[in-house]
């Protein structure tokens, strides 16, 4: 029983540090910041809660001792991670870093162009207040 | 064996830290950097998790949860602060 | 869902009291035994019996981590290979959930699924702009996000 326990907790950490790894090879190696954002949202999430998941393990069972922040850390790495990811993907958008050169598609640049040809007065109106507030 | 999983994997983790430095230093833009600098933080997580089991201590397991949630509310301000220019709108009614 | 809830909790505190016993276990056995008296009796409630509702929840959050494995196997794929063979860009989808708690585990979900990434939401919630990694798979995506996510965060609101 111990061997086997102990075997999954080699087996999460490892399994938790080369999914770190590859996120930040990801990191490097992919072309633009959204892109990136895959990797390092997705890959270093689950890679430090399998890691978290072995301490977990390995506390509870070989020393006896039920950590619950462990759990709580775990969860609240689960919640956050992709509201992060989204965030800043946003605000990357939104501040104009422009995508990949090879991208296909952007919906989303099409769309705003048709809603600010929309209401161009409701922005014009806007700038003017942003300037005030400014000031 | 443990042991040495243990100490392979704070190896790796550390190659792990040392490209997304690379990342936050050479960066085009900054919502690269940003998004490299939570990797950061969510490495240093594990980094902590790894070294309470290496030292055999509960002591620093309240770091875990400290750091993750500094890691999240920085990138939330950084993306905020990019979009917008400021932190917190004073402006509630529009 | 909160009624039933409060009234489980009560008729185990009247397990307890009829047993005269205040310690944890009676009190889980009575609750057992309340969720036992409110299944037989869920007809005579306005909402569904609650245990569907967790039951729906739970695999919620299966859901969740299974996709994120999914989307950890398919980052891998993609870092390890030696060429960058990649089509990224940029897709509207439209979306049927009306609630904003619905459309932030919705996008949340996405930003779990292989491949894709939620960039932002129309104002009137009604558009997820998704960057995607690879835009030949984008029927796929679609087809999932609207069979699979979209049907179980329904059944949890339902």
């Amino acid at each position: 029983m111990n061997a086997i326990i102990e075997f999954l907790i080699g087996f999460f950490i490892l399994v938790g540090a080369l999914l770190s790894l590859v996120a930040a090879f990801g990191v490097i190696r992919l072309p633009d910041v959204y892109t990136r954002n895959h990797a390092a949202s997705k890959s270093a999430t689950l890679g430090v809660m399998c890691i978290l998941l072995g301490a977990f393990l390995y506390f509870y069972h070989l020393e006896g001792h039920f950590n619950s922040r462990l759990i709580l850390g775990f969860v609240f790495l689960f919640m956050t991670s992709p509201v992060a990811g989204h965030l800043i993907s946003r605000a990357a958008y939104h501040s104009g870093v422009p995508l990949w050169n090879k991208s296909v598609r952007d919906d989303l640049k099409r769309d705003m162009k048709k809603a600010s040809a929309g209401n161009k007065d409701d922005l014009k109106k806007n700038n003017k207040k942003k300037a005030l507030v400014s000031k | 064996m443990l042991e040495i999983i243990i100490k392979l994997s704070l190896l790796v983790l550390a190659i792990a830290m040392l490209a997304l430095i690379y990342r936050v230093i050479k960066g085009p833009t900054t919502p690269d950097r940003v998004i490299a600098l939570d990797a950061v933080g969510v490495n240093l997580v594990a980094i902590v998790a790894l070294l309470s089991i290496v030292l055999k201590t509960h002591a620093f397991l309240e770091i875990i949860l400290l750091i993750g949630i500094i890691a999240f509310i920085g990138t939330v301000t950084f993306s905020k602060y990019l979009e917008k220019g400021v932190i917190i709108e004073r402006e509630r009614d529009n | 869902m909160a009624f039933q809830i409060l009234l489980n909790i009560a008729l185990a505190f009247l397990w307890m009291f009829i047993k005269v016993s205040y310690d944890p276990v009676s009190f889980i056995r009575g609750y057992l035994f309340g969720l036992l008296i409110i299944f037989v009796l869920r007809r005579f409630f306005h909402s569904r019996f609650y245990l569907y509702r967790v039951w729906s929840m739970i695999s919620l959050v299966l859901l969740f981590f299974k996709e994120l494995v999914l989307s950890n196997w398919s980052v891998v794929k993609l870092v390890i290979r030696p060429k960058l063979n990649i089509r990224p860009g940029i897709f509207a989808y439209e979306t049927n959930l009306t609630e904003d708690w619905q459309i932030t585990i919705l996008s949340n979900l996405i930003t779990l699924t292989p491949g894709t990434l939620v960039l932002d939401v129309s104002d009137d919630n009604k558009t997820l702009y998704i960057h995607t990694i690879d835009i030949d798979d984008v029927d796929d995506a679609v087809s999932s996000i609207k069979n699979s996510f979209e049907k179980a965060i329904m059944e949890v609101s339902r």
